[in-house]
């Protein structure tokens, strides 16, 4: 089976700055990979090129078999849409909207909002009775608990969280990993990028970057069988 | 560390500053373009209605009422019966001279037309008279400037064409005449028959369609008077009358000395026609309030009109630029909050937002005053044909406004500012 | 829940939930909408009550007696009156003139309707009073010093082959600055009697609101249809006032234009500002996989709203600056113009919706990683 995601000698520059050099990796299905490294490394570059929020200055990244290193920003946009979750650190909530609109509004682009749907979506983050809340009314846990809610309620095939946790305290932090223990027993394909040692443990696999470059890959745990949904 | 900042802001957020800037100019301008008209929108106007003709008529002293009643020509020689054309020219001599636009001289006299034919009235006047003044300046004279409202087929006669003639265009299809025609005219005394040659028909719609117009010495030759003139009506720029005006009006000298003083330096028209009677020996001017009364109703209808329009587009100005720094305050609350969150004082943020608003201020203020400049200009220009005064009183207005409206503006932003928290902005999206 | 329930909701809210810069982005648009529909108010409405305040100068159009008649029959005075329509008339005197004498003086009388002379010649400066009864007389203030006449004097009008004297009251003394200084004007039905001239008049004059084009219909109208009445434009008024009157509305028409265009950027300009301010959100609707079209229709569509909103509040608020203007200005009111604030209306609409548009095509270019990426 062909893997979910194959990025070939990916790079990315910002003028004079080499934020990524000759990235190599390639995703399974189902696995959980985390991405550590020293601020400033490129790890969030990384992430938008994988989430197609960016474009690659130069190599491959083949996405569930599609070429994302040659497709335009319409392309992307579709990508992005149909296969793509994202978990942002800041969360990125519109400030007008409820929770529950806000999850809506994934449901909105995609195809149809679907109000009991984005209601189960948050049901399942245990955010039921604050889904009538403006995210100002929200704490920063339950903030990030909408954005995963919002990242899953399209099915996607990758889920991409840059820091999920980081600006969260530790209760929150334990619900929000919890919540993603439970989307890659469930066969979500994850990648999420971290500071933190613990949170790269309870991954797959975890690679580091040092200077844009991939300076050290380990297993953190076996990769279990559980290639469900793929 | 306060100057480091507004460089940052000013330079970093070139395009906020830059749009703040323009709104600035914008209202600047505006009110620039506008303050500058309606201060000369009054002057102006005046002077179209000067479409109107004459404002002022002058006649002899004790020959105005016999003859005017009783349509009787006073024989020659009769002493103040007549005014002297050489004392034309003094009516640009008179403290008002320069708001005198133009006059014409009118010597009239009954005729014969033809063999036996019909009593007709024949004028003789300046057609269009290049008057070269005692101070070295020429004045443009005549019917042709003064009655604009003429329609004249053929041409104009000129001043010394002793043989030019212009007849109203109803007597000369009652007598069958057309341009180029000779006729011939007998005066009362029936001596001195005369040949005179169309050059034009006048129509007026008025009581000059009936009467034949010569040059001023045509008629004086054939009237036996000559270097006298019957009537001058002159065209003067007036300010519209008060009460002071009035009283003026019905006696002068019943002012006093003070209140004489203003009315003499003004230019009422009552004002100017007592100057005229000073200047042009044996006459009687009289307003004609046809002409001087409309035109004060029509000059203070419009310029009531421009300063409510100007009123309108100063609020406008004021409401547009505080409008946009409040929706620059709001844009930066996250930066005010963080600002905050590090220690900074109310006070603090307030001057740096206030100095980024005056520095953009200036910046806009200069560009919109000289481009409001333009506007007012292109107004002159296009409606009255001539430029728009410039106004130095407008810059320290403007300037004045623009200040109020940065202070006014600012004031809803300060109230944000002092109950902004800095962990709700900052926690808040 | 439909697509179009969730637009609508993701445009209302975004309008309800942000309310105090929405407030900011409405005045700014009403504003706008004010000055624009009070302008284009008071611009329509200017020449029409201005032509009223021209009225001043008096009459606009004669009628004299046609051909070789020596009289106008008020008949036909009547029937061409009838011609014209009755809501632009401000006033029609009728003048009969005849040579009488007042105590034992030859002098010219103008027998007249007070009333319409009054209308006609607003110009008129009456010391004393206009008469009311038939027995009333105003002089010229020539005429008053040549016979040393004062008001409340009675005096001895007597006419040519005719017997009989009339003692009749000066109650009035007209200056004008012209030929009215020197004739005695009693009224019109009084001297006819004394002439036996019932029903006969010398002249007629008109004041009319209207063009020189509009006059120039009428007198033909009336020339064609009332045999008797020969219709003549009194030029130094008609023309001169379409010359004025043609610059006075070219000077509101530059105006407008100016002060329209200027305050329409300053709308736009906020606009614009609380538009920019959304980058980030556009940004992450991007991200979410939001379609460029889907976000300017979003936007577009809170514009409209707004525009809406503003342009409905500016174009009632426009009509009562207009209508403060007309009253303080011309002493009159106006009426409402559906047109107009359908013109208004639309053009604030059309004005934010393109002030939203521009800063959001000029976000939606850029990338969202960039937008997101720090703060
Ligand atoms: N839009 C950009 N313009 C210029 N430089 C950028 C941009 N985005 C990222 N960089 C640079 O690329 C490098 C990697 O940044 P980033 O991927 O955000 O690091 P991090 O690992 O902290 O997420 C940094 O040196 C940063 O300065
Ligand atoms: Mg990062």
């Amino acid at each position: 089976m062909m893997s979910l995601l194959a990025l070939r000698d990916i790079s990315k520059i910002y003028g004079s700055v080499k934020a990524l050099q000759n990235i190599n990796l390639t995703v399974q299905r189902g696995e959980w990979l985390s991405i550590m490294g020293p601020s400033g490394s490129g790890k969030t570059t990384l992430m938008n090129i994988i989430g197609c929020m960016d474009k690659a200055s130069g190599g491959t990244a083949i996405l569930d078999g599609v070429d994302i290193s040659t497709l335009n920003s319409q392309g992307l946009t579709a990508i992005r849409r149909d296969k793509i979750g994202l978990v942002f650190q800041q969360f990125h909530l519109i400030p007008y909207l409820t929770a529950l609109e806000n999850v809506m509004v994934a449901q909105y682009y995609h195809s149809m909002p679907d109000e009991q749907e984005a209601m189960a979506a948050l049901e399942r983050v245990g955010l039921k009775e604050r889904a009538k809340h403006l995210p100002s009314q929200l704490s920063g846990g339950e903030q990030q608990r909408v954005c995963i809610a919002r990242a899953l309620i399209n099915y996607p095939m990758l889920i991409l969280a840059d820091e999920p946790t980081g600006n969260l305290d530790e209760a929150n932090e334990s619900i929000v990993l919890g919540l993603f223990q439970q989307l890659h027993r469930e066969g979500h394909t994850i990648i999420t990028v971290t500071h933190d040692p613990e949170v790269a443990e309870l991954t797959e696999r975890c690679i580091i970057l040092e200077h844009g470059r991939i300076a050290d890959q380990r297993k953190s745990r076996p990769i279990s069988g559980a290639g469900a949904g793929a | 560390m306060f100057w480091r900042m507004l460089v940052g802001a000013l330079v970093r957020q070139r395009r906020r500053m830059l749009m703040v800037a323009l709104t600035i100019a914008l209202g600047t301008s505006l009110s620039t373009a506008m303050l500058n008209v309606m201060l000369d929108v009054g002057d102006k106007v005046n002077r179209e209605l000067k479409a109107y003709g004459a404002n002022i008529t002058v006649i002899p002293k004790s020959a105005s009422v016999l003859k005017d009643l009783y349509g009787i020509e006073a024989g020659p020689g009769a002493a103040g019966q007549y005014l002297a054309e050489a004392d034309l020219g003094k009516i640009k001599t008179i403290f008002w001279a320069h708001n005198i636009v133009t006059f014409a001289p009118f010597l009239e006299n009954k005729t014969v037309l033809g063999q036996g034919g019909r009593e007709v009235t024949l004028v003789g006047t300046w057609f269009d008279h290049s008057l070269e003044l005692p101070t070295g300046e020429v004045a443009e004279t005549g019917v042709r400037p003064l009655k604009t409202w003429w329609q004249v087929e053929g041409g104009w006669v000129k001043d010394d064409d002793p043989r030019g003639a212009m007849v109203g265009s109803l007597l000369a299809s009652s007598a069958g005449l057309r341009t180029g025609d000779d006729f011939e005219i007998t005066p009362p005394g029936g001596a001195g028959k005369e040949r005179l040659t169309i050059r034009g028909i006048v129509s007026s719609g008025g009581s000059e369609d009936e009467q034949i117009f010569v040059p001023l010495a045509t008629a004086q030759k054939l009237a036996g008077l000559p270097g006298k003139v019957g009537r001058i009506e002159v065209s003067a720029i007036t300010t519209p009358e008060n009460d002071l005006a009035r009283r003026a009006a019905q006696n002068p000298k019943s002012l006093s000395l003070k209140d004489w003083e203003t009315w003499y330096c003004t230019a009422y028209v009552s004002a100017i026609a007592y100057q005229i009677e000073e200047a042009v020996a044996g006459s009687r001017a009289k307003p004609i309030r046809q002409v001087a009364e409309s035109e004060g109703v029509i000059l203070q209808k419009t310029q009531l009109l421009m300063l409510l329009i100007t009123v309108l587009s100063l609020i406008g100005s004021a409401l547009g630029i505080s409008n946009l720094l409040i929706a620059g305050v709001m844009e930066r609350s996250r930066e005010i909050g963080l600002l905050k969150a590090l220690g900074a004082t109310d006070g603090a943020i307030l001057w740096q937002n206030l100095a980024e608003a005056v520095a953009a201020g200036i910046a806009g203020g200069g560009a919109g005053y000289f481009s409001g400049l333009g506007f007012a200009q292109v107004i002159g220009r296009s409606v009255f044909g001539s430029a728009v005064a410039v106004n130095a009183m407008v810059i320290p207005l403007v300037a004045v406004l623009v200040i109020l409206v940065i202070l006014a503006g600012s004031l809803p932003a300060v109230r944000m500012l002092l109950s902004l928290r800095p962990a709700e902005v900052l926690h808040g999206r | 829940m439909t697509k179009y329930a969730m637009f609508g909701k993701l445009v209302i809210h975004a309008l309800l939930r942000r309310r105090s810069r929405i407030l900011v982005a409405l005045l700014a648009v009403a504003t706008g909408a004010t000055i624009l529909s009070g302008l284009i108010t008071i611009y329509y409405d200017v020449p029409r009550q201005m032509g009223r305040e021209f009225r001043s100068y008096g009459a606009n159009l004669l009628f004299i007696p046609a051909g070789s008649n020596q009289m106008l029959l008020a008949d036909d005075l009547a029937r061409a009156g009838g011609l014209l329509p009755r809501d632009k008339v401000i006033g029609i005197a009728p003048y009969l003139y005849e040579r009488v004498k007042v105590n034992e003086q030859p002098l010219m009388a103008a027998g007249t309707i007070f009333k319409e002379v009054r209308n006609v010649s607003p110009y008129w400066h009456i010391r004393g009073q206009w008469p009311e009864k038939a027995d009333g007389i105003v002089v010229g203030a020539e005429v008053a010093e040549l016979l040393k006449l004062e008001l409340g004097q009675k005096i001895t009008l007597a006419v040519a082959h005719a017997s009989t004297e009339k003692t009749l009251t000066v109650e009035g003394i007209v200056r004008t600055g012209g030929q009215e200084e020197n004739f005695v004007f009693t009224d019109l039905a009084l001297l006819q009697q004394l002439l036996n001239k019932e029903g006969q008049l010398s002249i007629a004059q008109a004041s009319i609101m209207a063009t020189e084009d509009e006059l120039t219909a009428l007198s033909r109208n009336v020339a064609q249809n009332v045999a008797g009445v020969s219709p003549r434009l009194v030029k130094r008024v008609t023309q001169s006032e379409g010359q004025v009157l043609g610059k006075l509305q070219a000077l509101v028409y530059l105006v407008t234009i100016i002060i329209l265009l200027l305050t329409l950027i300053c709308a736009a300009t906020t606009m614009m500002a609380v538009v920019t301010e959304r980058r980030k959100e556009i940004g992450l609707k991007k991200a979410l996989g939001a379609e460029n079209s889907g976000i300017i229709r979003e936007f577009l569509g809170e514009g409209l709203v707004l525009g809406g909103l503003g342009g409905a509040i500016g174009t009632v608020l426009g009509f009562f600056f207009a209508q403060a203007v007309s009253l303080n200005v011309f002493g009159r009111a106006i009426s409402f113009q559906p047109f107009i604030a359908l013109v208004a209306f639309v053009v604030s609409i059309g004005v934010s919706g393109l002030a939203c548009l521009i800063p959001v095509k000029i976000a939606i270019d850029v990338e969202p990683a960039i937008v997101l990426r720090g703060e």
